[in-house]
């Protein structure tokens, strides 16, 4: 064996756990998804002339419904070829809320056993966004110019709150990027039709920023994909 | 001989091996790991972690399959029933081994 005197000192469980973030893909794809709901929106308002006011609520939710039905095929998809030839493949133990943790910790002062796995960033994330950007949907004009500073940054601290202690946490650097971005809007007159699809799409920009930063980190450190799989004795 | 020596000497050797060790403590944490995962998580080198493997799955702790992921070949493995309650005895034999020792902790 090499010497691993640096590895990170977190479980494997705990590691395998947060290698579902590792390359970034799912904040891209979701940050895709909610930046293609806002286009769509704001086409929506902008083509027809008079735009049924609650058709905005049924794209985003039509939207973030085939999102969720999809995701995880898509992801599988796009790490079977990024990820899983550069780094490997895991399956962190599935989790359900009423189930008892089995994992044995072999130390005296055991790490927290992994407690995330991939479907946590739909409850931290995307339910989140869900959330915090659609019920403003059902009403006409709730908070007129004042929707995107009031509600962008209750949704950054939502946001890093939520996960801060996941296994995929929010900087709060970051966090306040998406916070002030919402807030800079307080100054600016948004058109009418882009101030409702205006939240979808900061935080969409906001998730495929990060993720992207993230992916480029990953494959920097990451750069050759392996030649052959590896060959058993 | 004295009990804690024969405590000793009861713990799975197989297991006790430090680089299976490793793989065993990668595979407790998770549902299914390919090579490339564990070669890169343990620090191991190819041939190293293949016959280290072909030794647990000889015994049935591990379980190897090919499978794809996409059009992916992958080489996955996973612990056994077996593989799960060998390592668990191992885990309280190695606690209650390294608890009875005071300076061990």
């Amino acid at each position: 064996m090499k010497n691993s005197s640096a590895t990170p000192t977190a479980s494997y469980g705990r590691r395998a756990a947060s290698y579902w973030f590792v390359d970034g893909l799912p904040e891209i794809l979701f940050g895709l998804a909610l930046v293609i709901m806002a286009a769509l929106v704001f086409l929506w308002r902008t083509c027809v002339p008079q735009p049924w006011i609650r058709f905005d609520l049924v794209i985003v939710a039509v939207g973030f419904l085939l999102y969720y039905g999809m995701e995880r095929r898509f992801l599988d998809f796009l790490k079977s070829h990024v990820t899983y030839p550069r780094t490997g493949y895991v399956q962190p133990p599935e989790e359900s809320p009423w189930r008892v943790p089995t994992l044995t910790t072999l130390s005296l002062r055991p790490d927290l056993p992994a407690k995330e796995n991939v479907t946590l960033f739909e409850g931290r994330t995307m339910v989140l966004v869900f959330w915090f950007c659609c019920p403003f949907m059902l009403t006409a004009d709730p908070l007129g110019r004042w929707v995107v500073p009031v509600l962008v940054p209750s949704l950054a601290v939502a946001l890093y709150v939520v996960s801060r202690r996941s296994e995929r946490p929010y900087r709060w650097w970051s966090a306040l990027i998406l916070a002030l971005a919402g807030l800079a809007f307080i100054r600016v007159d948004v058109p009418a039709p882009l101030q409702r699809p205006l939240p979808l799409l900061l935080a969409g920009g906001w998730l495929l920023a990060q993720g992207a930063y993230t992916m480029v980190h990953y494959l920097r450190t990451n750069p050759c994909p392996r030649a052959a799989e590896g060959v058993r004795a | 001989m004295t009990q804690r020596a024969q405590q000793i000497a009861q713990l799975d050797r197989v297991i006790h091996e430090p680089a299976r060790l490793t793989i065993m403590l990668i595979l407790e944490g998770v549902s299914e790991a390919d090579f490339l995962y564990l070669q890169r998580e343990g620090g191991f080198t190819q041939g190293n972690l293949s016959g280290h493997l072909a030794k647990l799955e000889e015994v049935g702790y591990v379980e190897i399959e090919k499978k794809f992921k996409g059009k992916v070949p992958l080489t996955v493995c996973r612990l056994t029933g077996k593989g799960e309650a060998a390592f668990a005895g191992y885990s309280q034999r190695m606690l209650g081994l390294l608890k009875s020792d005071g300076s061990a902790v």
